[in-house]
């Protein structure tokens, strides 16, 4: 019996029809055929032979196959492509990390690529620039101050 | 003789150094913080002490707290790895201190090799050739801007107390240049607690070669040969390798006698790599002097490859107080080896990545060495160095080696946190590097390519991949399959726009 499986990706989400070792895509149309191998699994995909390893976790699902990483969450349904994170103003850090600076004060006016705020993490500095041109509404954190992922660093208007 | 070593370290190079101990018969300290309570190399080790909370500046950098765990734990012996305290010379002055040996070189050489500007006066004054460059005495912002000038653009700005390419700046514009000594000054006072900076020539092109040397206490001083670590990124290494490729043989003998003579300038004694870099080609090449690393280097397995000696074992001796285990004669190289660098990064945003692993298998096969911190259930954090493994291959020749590595690299499987062998695999793929001819902003010069998205196909046998995976897991429809513990792996928001977007 077939199985519906949906992947979010990111932007869209895939719907995939898993039948015994055929899975078929959407969106693409594509039928890969995958099969258990030592550690992991073979897929084929029209001429193209690969191993992978993959790894279910809650509703994440992780795949390696050539070295390359891919990261999925397993979704209720498929969705329309949202719009882009890039259009949205929501700061947040890429990863746990630590503010270092706080460039700039509420109200100020900032260009493109301006530094905004300055984190580290893993002793490495991640500089958060402006995407565009734009005052600075309010920030959201302290320096020394611990963000996680999703919090929002600062609002620009 | 040393019966009781603790290591002042955790990850791969804790683990590494256990292994030595347990052939030496030695019993083994780890020491950890309350993010490593877990670790494996805890668990390796016959026995561990806590130090501190997770912060490296309260733990694994605290030398009070891991000097009381070697007294506790009745330690002879401190191996500091590389990396935390090893070129510390207040921490190898606190092991003599409290009666321990430390197994590295004595706290004055430390101290002198580990300024820059120190070490560039005393191997200049020994007669290896340096690149230009001065520490200002005045760190003034000014004061710096007019050594920038004085040296001659493009410059290297460099935290003087620094290594590792942390609170590193290049400058090639008159313009950039209060950002560079803002951001540098920053850097080293976070890094190091040290602001200050050396201003240098930026050699342009150049490659990375360093030179493993090794001395005891009795006066000799020997080297076993050198290392290229030219693929660097953002002056971290990536790729190394050994010996270095189309070095001649001039060339490679004055350099060799140049790290030697480095060494025996300030009575070297234990393992340290002086590091050149290395203008031009054939034997007119040049070399400069770089900076010496007074300690185990990362990449020190790719010489324990091609030269057979152990230099864990030697460390041990030498900080025993026995000669050297091997005199120059001894040591020969027998075919390449080069080593990649696992790190747990989104390799095309450079952005460390912490999360929980899921799933992990090693490679293995003849010639291939894994040395790594990480299992399957173990957490990557981000308090720490991203580094998760290092994969070594040895061959008859550098091509087999090449071939060797990219082999255990596709068949190395990290699940659960994101990580940078596909972009190892693409470096070892380039023509550039399959001839030897990188050099150290080759990554840089060629990032769009190395980091390029998968192709269509290889996407879709992910997707399936994945989908029949969680089609087979626990049967159940959607979600939910797990009562797993929780879910740590990092999602990177930025990143949904990784896989889908070529």
């Amino acid at each position: 019996m077939a199985k519906r499986i949906y992947l979010d990706a990111g932007e869209s989400t895939w719907t995939a029809m898993v039948s015994g070792g055929e899975v078929r895509l959407s969106p693409h149309d594509a039928v890969v055929h995958v099969s258990p191998a030592a550690d992991g699994f073979e897929a084929t995909s029209g001429p193209d032979v690969v191993r992978g390893a993959a790894a279910v976790h809650a509703d994440e699902v992780w795949v390696q196959i050539n070295g390359e990483v891919f990261v999925f969450r397993l979704a209720e349904s498929a969705r329309r492509p949202r719009t882009s994170a890039r259009d949205h103003d929501a700061l947040t850090p890429p990863m746990p990390a630590t503010v270092v600076r706080i460039a700039v004060t509420p109200g100020q006016a900032v260009r493109t690529g301006d530094l905004l705020i300055a984190l580290e993490a893993m002793k490495m500095e991640l500089p958060v620039r402006a995407p565009r041109d734009a005052v600075v509404r309010a920030v959201h954190c302290s320096a020394g101050e611990l963000v996680q992922p999703g919090h929002i660093l600062l609002d620009l208007e | 003789m040393i019966r009781r070593v603790l290591i002042a370290n955790r990850g791969e190079i804790a683990r590494r150094v256990m292994r030595t101990c347990r052939e030496m018969s030695i019993t083994t300290v780890a020491i950890y913080s309350d993010a490593d309570a877990d670790a494996l190399h805890v668990q390796d080790a016959d026995t561990a002490e806590r130090v501190g909370p997770a912060a490296a500046t309260e733990s694994y950098l605290r030398i009070p707290a891991v000097i009381d765990a070697a007294r506790r734990s009745g330690a002879d012996a401190v191996h500091p790895g590389y990396g935390f305290l090893s070129e510390n010379a207040d921490f190898a002055q606190a092991c003599a201190d409290a009666g321990l040996a430390f197994i590295g070189p004595p706290a004055d050489v430390i101290r002198r090799m580990g300024s820059k500007t120190a070490s560039r006066e005393t191997v200049s004054a020994a007669g290896v050739p340096v690149v230009p460059g001065a520490t200002p005495a005045s760190q003034s912002a000014a004061d710096i801007s007019r050594a920038v000038r004085d040296t001659g653009l493009p410059v290297l700005l460099k935290a003087a107390a620094g290594g590792g390419g942390k609170g590193m700046r290049i400058v090639r514009h008159a313009d950039e240049i209060d950002d560079a000594v803002a951001a540098a000054t920053s850097e080293g006072v976070r890094a190091f607690g040290d602001g200050t900076l050396y201003v240098e020539r930026l050699v342009e092109r150049p490659r990375h070669i360093e030179v493993q040397i090794f001395g005891d206490a009795h006066g000799r001083v020997v080297h076993l040969f050198e290392r290229d670590c030219s693929l660097q990124r953002r002056h971290q290494k990536v790729i190394e390798e050994a010996p270095a490729p189309h070095l001649a043989p001039g060339v490679r003998a004055r350099l060799l006698d140049a790290a030697v003579q480095a060494a025996r300038a300030v009575n070297y004694v234990n393992a340290g790599t002086v590091e050149f870099l290395l203008e031009g080609d054939g034997e007119d090449a040049r070399f400069y002097f770089l900076e010496m690393n007074t300690r185990l280097q990362v990449e020190h397995p790719v010489t324990e490859a091609i030269t057979g000696f152990d230099l864990v074992r030697a460390q041990i001796l030498v900080a025993s107080g026995e000669p050297l285990p091997f005199s120059q004669a001894d040591i020969r190289v027998n075919g390449h080896a080069i080593e990649a660098r696992v790190y747990a990064e989104d390799a095309r945003r450079l952005l460390p990545q912490a999360g929980r692993i899921l799933a992990y298998r090693e490679p293995a096969g003849t010639g291939v060495r894994v040395d790594a911190g990480v299992a399957a259930g173990q957490h990557v954090t981000v308090h720490y160095d991203p580094l998760l493994a290092k994969v070594i291959a040895h061959a008859p020749s550098r091509r087999e080696a090449i071939d060797r590595l990219a082999a255990a690299l596709t068949g190395y499987n990290i699940l659960g946190v994101r990580h940078n062998i596909a972009f190892l695999l693409a470096l070892l793929e380039r023509n550039e590097v399959r001839d030897g001819r990188s050099y150290t902003r080759f990554i840089e010069d060629h990032l769009d390519a190395l980091a390029a998205p998968p192709n269509a196909s290889v996407v879709h046998s992910a997707v399936a991949v994945g989908a029949f995976a969680a089609a087979t897991a626990a049967g159940a429809e959607g979600s939910g399959a797990g009562s797993d513990d929780d879910a740590s792996a990092q999602w990177d928001p930025w990143d949904r726009l990784g896989p889908m977007a070529w």
